[in-house]
């Protein structure tokens, strides 16, 4: 058990732009300088580190202990499955402290799509992608290499986060029994809550960006049915954060975020974006990981002040209020048209902004937000916030108090 | 431009049926459960001893999203284009397109049948068009 032994004592970023000069590795190296900074340790005394695994996370900890001239690492762990890591990268962490293998533990995510590699387009990454040739030959073809089944989505088209949740979401709404229109309202709702949270927000990349529904309506259509403001930005940035045991915590720092629970789970084809799963495609989520979720928190949803919902599309967080058990199922919809997510809502989401508006930063930078609420620190401050929840669609996340 | 599966020794018959006109499933031979896509035992009673099962080609319309814009080069020319979870009558489902009608003209539950589409020389997709009921 996890439940408050472990604590978050530092957290630190990086600006979150389109495009930076810096490089990854650059980014990563300010964002643990900053976290280290904050948490009051000298990163040469950090002996532990965890990260997304290729090929999502580009600066290793090889690269890092180089650069920082970090004496030695006694344990370094990677969580694999990209925004499903977020909250694997605090289970590990907080396990290895729990366990003694470490007692400083810097957690990191880098991002510089504007160098490649960008999310949103198939032809910056894998088969066709950069150096890959034949981008004016009409007649070659691009052949897909067999690897977790993209050999039978590509050559059709289906190529990207946005494309897969949009099929998620016209299911949804098929399921659910949604009108079109309803189902633009749910989705903009969200969009546009988000956007006000991160005009707010001086660390978000839309602080000065108004989204209306004017503005969301008049946004080109992506992948129906989700729309430019439906989907998450890409930029490049990092942030990071420091765990250490709660005894530690206590010492460093008068306002610890202790770890309550945090999970991960994998059940066939429920990985990310594991359009195959058996049942109903709607169960992404097995609903046994919520459930340990709060076993293990020892809270219950209603004791949530606030979360904080990946986001790679505003179809996620509608989502999300299901899986975690906010709302019952097929009724999100319902609860996003009647209390909506915003500052006076029963359950504020997304105080940051998230990746639809503050920077993506493949959830890491939704634990650095929930940490500014239990601190009492956020631009969009949840009155006395003591519990939040940062997860993602398939299950992994993670339950943090003050 | 096409854009072309690579195959496995796992995936390469499916394809070759596909090439052959034929929409196939993989099908242990043990207890004779079907699945998509392959892998390499039953899933169900771990026999490694498996085939293929030809499928009537028949199924309806999952889930599906029409992309009108495009993620890759190779697509840019092909928007709007449909990209669809089908369900096939034997049960598993797989990605595909649509084809034979109009984006707009596709919901959830469309009963629709295979069709082979040849997109570069040697290379056929499935694919699926309404079955007019």
């Amino acid at each position: 058990m996890i439940r408050r032994e472990v604590a978050i004592v530092g957290i630190g970023q990086t600006t979150y732009a389109k495009a930076l000069p810096s490089t990854a590795w650059q980014l990563a190296i300010e964002a643990v300088l900053a976290a280290c900074a904050d948490a009051g340790v000298d990163v040469a005394d950090v002996d532990g580190m965890c990260r997304f695994s290729a090929p999502f996370e580009p600066v290793t900890e090889a690269m890092l202990v180089r650069a920082l001239g970090i004496r030695e690492l006694s344990w370094f762990s990677q969580a694999p499955h990209g925004g499903e890591a977020l909250g694997a990268v605090v289970m590990h962490a907080a396990a290895a402290v729990r366990a003694g293998l470490a007692s400083t533990v810097v957690v990191y995510r880098a991002l510089s799509q504007s160098k490649g590699g960008r999310f949103g387009r198939a032809d910056s990454r894998g088969p066709g992608g950069a150096g890959a040739g034949g981008a004016n030959d009409p007649a070659a073809s691009i052949v897909v290499p067999e690897q977790d089944n993209l050999s039978f989505a590509w050559p059709y088209g289906l190529m990207s986060p946005g494309q897969l949740f949009a099929l998620w979401a016209r299911r949804y709404a098929a399921v659910n029994g949604l009108t079109d229109e309803q189902l633009v309202q749910t989705l903009g709702t969200i969009a546009i809550t988000q956007r006000a949270f991160a005009n707010r927000n001086p660390a978000a990349m839309m602080r000065e960006r108004k989204l209306d529904w004017e503005a969301y309506l008049a946004g080109r259509m992506i992948s129906e049915p989700l729309r430019l403001f439906d989907l998450c930005l890409e930029n490049d940035g990092a942030c990071a954060f420091v765990i250490t045991s709660a005894q530690r915590a206590v010492d460093l720092c008068d306002d610890p975020v202790y770890v309550l629970s945090a999970t991960q789970t994998l059940a066939p084809y429920r990985e990310p974006m594991g359009i195959y799963v058996p049942g109903d495609l709607l169960e992404l989520f097995p609903p046994a990981a919520a459930e340990r979720l709060f076993e293990q928190a020892g809270v219950t949803q209603a004791d949530i002040d606030v979360a904080e919902f990946y986001d790679a599309t505003s179809y996620m967080p509608l989502r999300s209020l299901e899986s975690y058990g906010f709302a019952p199922d097929g009724e999100g919809w319902r609860y996003v048209l009647e209390h909506g997510t915003g500052p006076d809502s029963p359950l504020p989401v997304n105080t940051h902004g998230g990746h639809l508006s503050e920077a993506y930063l493949h959830g890491m930078n939704g634990i650095l937000e929930a940490v500014r609420q239990l601190r009492g620190t956020s631009a969009n401050q949840v009155q006395n916030a003591e519990v939040a929840l940062v997860g993602a669609p398939a299950g992994s996340a993670t339950i943090l108090a003050r | 431009m096409a854009v072309i599966p690579g195959s496995t020794e796992l995936t390469a018959p499916y394809w070759e049926a596909a090439r052959e006109g034929r929409l196939v499933v993989q099908q242990c031979q043990s207890c004779r459960q079907v699945w998509h896509p392959p892998l390499p035992s039953c899933p169900h009673c771990h026999s490694a001893s498996l085939g293929w099962h030809g499928t009537t080609g028949a199924g309806t319309v999952y889930t599906y999203t029409i992309v009108r814009h495009p993620t890759h080069f190779a697509f840019a020319g092909k928007i709007p284009y449909v990209i669809a979870l089908v369900e096939l009558a034997e049960g598993p489902r797989l990605v595909t397109g649509i084809t034979g009608c109009a984006p707009e003209d596709i919901r959830v539950g469309l009963p629709v049948r295979v069709v082979f589409r040849e997109v570069a020389d040697g290379v056929t997709l499935p694919y699926f068009e309404p079955s007019n009921g």
